[in-house]
């Protein structure tokens, strides 16, 4: 280690402690003076989504996970199994105690501590481990066998639903019940925190004796694919990694073709329309991807909740969900910005298909937003007025953002790296993360400017907005559409 | 005469300082098959992508269909390239790749049916192409690529992951498309394709 890394690592230190020290210190002097009746739900349905996801990824990944040589090697040698996963199991362990204790922690946030502050800080963060291992656990068992996995399916669509009845009925008829756990003696805590003890307990060891038995396949494929999400940190192409899944889920898949509607007949602007509605079609062969979105909307109206009002953090939410909705549905343009192979047969006008392709993730960041206004709406955090018609104002300028993404080249590593007194900064990565972000936060802009501090009445928002999103895709559509059909895709 | 479809001449072309291609001419006339032999090395793809307006040579005069090649929908409306990345769009199975490119392009060589059948696709039309095979998806290039009209074809290796049996049906298919007035000019290792076309043979010798 040099003298620079030693720096670094100590003041990277002392920036985290000077960061989340005064926070975590606030945090848990306002557990004292009890908990929020108005963001109880809320934080709780916050809690158990990030909870959802966990156990999501998890599977998602493996969880257990062995570099690519070790699991072409190792695996299918005849050394015990357990010694081969050992360090694997380790660090799991270590992510889901780290992460348990962050989710316990971010639950007594939202339930309080009346009395017994240090008691129930215990028992929170014993909830929290227990259930960041025992949700490990179960991944690993349900790696192991396909039963358990259905299982883990259930209990994570069971935790999502939960969520929403938390949030939906929380502030509502459950408002009292909720309360009342919150109010509970702290002797129940300690003994609902025992019991989750008992369960993780009992689910580690239960994943412990199953290790052996996880089939070699399975750690192989698991290990491919973190392989490809390592392999994609490392050399920060992120693009990579979402080809990687997408491919992933159309390899050996029956599609069922169906005819192309022929919009094509219609001539010039139709024949950009036929390319287009790939992506309308691979949307529709998602609905599980559609189902998350659709769910999602109701986000920016928890954050809200739970942060006490508008504040960044619901604006943020908001602008991210809209964002992430459009960026869902331009696959077709980021393949023919990866590769335009496919765009040069079809010989179709490149500004009519950039147009033709906004089309779709307009749709779907308009409805997302709308919906999501009207969520902040009936939450109370806006004041009186059709604020859900920033919504499709909001449309043009996140298409305009996420096709923008979409056309994107892969991370320029040559691009100079500035020393700053925290590190060094590459500015490369930095130009990727934000190419489409800027155009997304310009063209929103009236929208940010307009929930930072609401008016009574919406309409000016709207107007303003509908014209600056319209001129940034109009602008959009100009600058890129210059560019030859195949270069630009 | 045959009306002609290209005239390359004095075609240099340089990859950093090394160069690829020296003083390389070639002309092709409609409903010719020109096959580029040569060498790994000697700029049988570098001379396609010069031909397709992807790389402008650093000195020399190429003219395509009676103009300089230009990289826009224009020119790719006239002109067909099947390189060596073959692409797909998600969520869309072998058929619908084919439905699509028929949709878009008015008065197609052949029906989606008759392309699945001529290149073997039918027992694969419903997967994603990412399920086939090398073979099977350069079929499924070539499929594309011969469903849409085109005056001019270039191919880089067609015969890429072919087995032996379609090599020798590709050859047919290539000659009905020149018989039909098209031309076609194919990078490739393979003689007896290139023989079976009846193609004109270029050799390229790798330049120093």
């Amino acid at each position: 280690m040099t003298w620079s890394d030693r720096y670094a690592a100590v003041f990277g230190a002392a920036l985290g402690v000077a960061l989340l020290g005064q926070p975590l210190a606030a945090t848990l002097r306002g557990l004292a003076a009890g908990v929020d009746p108005a963001r109880l739900a809320a934080a709780l349905a916050l809690v158990m989504v990030a909870y959802a996801g966990y156990l999501a990824l998890a599977r998602l990944l493996g969880p257990v996970v062995l570099p690519a040589a070790d699991a072409a090697w190792l695996v299918l040698s005849p050394l015990p199994r357990r010694s081969v996963l050992g360090r694997a199991v380790t660090v799991l362990l270590v992510i889901a105690v780290a992460g348990g204790a962050v989710l316990g922690l971010a639950a007594l946030s939202a339930f309080g501590a009346p009395d017994n502050l240090v008691l129930r800080l215990v028992a929170a963060l014993v909830v929290g481990v227990g259930a960041g291992a025992g949700g490990m656990a179960a991944a690993v068992l349900a790696q192991a066998a396909g039963a358990w996995d259905s299982w883990l399916r259930v209990a994570i669509a069971g935790i999502v639903v939960m969520a929403v009845l938390v949030a939906v009925l929380g502030s509502g008829p459950a408002r009292q019940a909720l309360t009342a756990v919150a109010g509970a003696p702290v002797g129940l805590a300690v003994s609902a925190a025992g019991l989750v003890a008992a369960g993780a307990a009992v689910l580690l060891r239960r994943a412990w004796a199953a290790l052996d038995r996880i089939p070699a396949r399975r750690l192989l494929s698991s290990s491919v694919r973190s392989g490809r999400v390592i392999s994609a940190a490392v050399t920060l192409d992120p693009g990579a990694l979402t080809w990687a899944a997408e491919d992933d889920h159309w390899r050996g898949r029956a599609l069922g073709s169906r005819p192309w509607p022929g919009f094509a007949a219609a001539g010039g602007w139709g024949r950009a329309l036929a390319p287009a509605w790939q992506e309308w079609r691979r949307a529709g062969r998602r609905p599980g991807r559609l189902a998350v979105l659709s769910g999602s909307v109701a986000l920016p109206a928890l954050a809200a909740q739970a942060s006490g009002g508008m504040s960044v953090l619901p604006i943020g939410v908001l602008l991210c969900g809209a964002l992430a909705a459009a960026v869902a549905c331009t696959t077709g343009a980021r393949r023919d910005g990866d590769n335009p192979s496919l765009a040069r047969l079809l010989a179709v006008d490149g500004r009519a298909l950039l147009a033709a392709r906004a089309l779709l993730p307009a749709l779907m960041a308009g409805l997302w937003s709308t919906l999501a206004l009207a969520g902040l709406a009936v939450a109370g955090v806006l004041p009186g007025g059709p604020w859900w018609l920033l919504g499709p104002a909001l449309a043009p300028a996140l298409a305009a953002a996420a096709l923008r993404m979409a056309g994107r080249r892969p991370v320029d590593h040559a691009q100079p790296v500035i020393e700053t007194p925290v590190g060094s900064l590459p500015t490369g990565p930095l130009i990727w993360a934000l190419t489409g972000v800027d155009l997304a936060l310009l063209g929103c802009l009236p929208t940010l400017a307009a929930l930072t501090d609401p008016a009574a009445s919406p309409a000016t928002s709207v107007v303003v907005q509908a014209l600056v999103g319209g001129g940034v895709l109009a602008a959009f559509l100009l600058r890129r559409g210059r560019r030859s059909t195949a270069s630009d895709g | 005469m045959s009306e002609m479809i290209i005239a390359a001449h004095g075609v240099e072309v340089e990859l950093g300082d090394t160069p690829v291609l020296r003083d390389v001419g070639l002309v092709a006339a409609a409903g010719e098959v020109v096959a580029v032999l040569g060498e790994n090395g000697a700029g049988k793809s570098t001379l396609l992508r010069c031909l397709a307006g992807l790389r402008p040579p650093l000195r020399g005069l190429i003219e395509v269909l009676s103009g300089p090649p230009v990289d826009a929908a224009e020119f790719w409306e006239r002109v067909v390239l099947v390189g060596d990345e073959p692409a797909w769009y998600p969520g869309l199975s072998v058929q619908e790749h084919l439905e699509l490119m028929s949709a878009v392009h008015r008065d197609a060589r052949l029906t989606v049916g008759e392309a699945l059948d001529m290149f073997e696709l039918r027992g694969r039309a419903e997967l994603s192409p990412l399920t086939l095979s090398t073979g099977q998806r350069q079929r499924l290039s070539l499929a594309m690529a011969l469903l849409r009209p085109s005056r001019l074809l270039l191919l880089d290796e067609p015969e890429r992951g072919l087995d032996a049996a379609f090599r020798a049906r590709l050859a047919a298919i290539l000659q009905g498309y020149a018989g039909d007035g098209g031309t076609v000019v194919m990078a490739t290792h393979d003689l007896q394709l290139a023989t079976a076309t009846g193609a004109r043979l270029i050799t390229l010798e790798a330049a120093s």
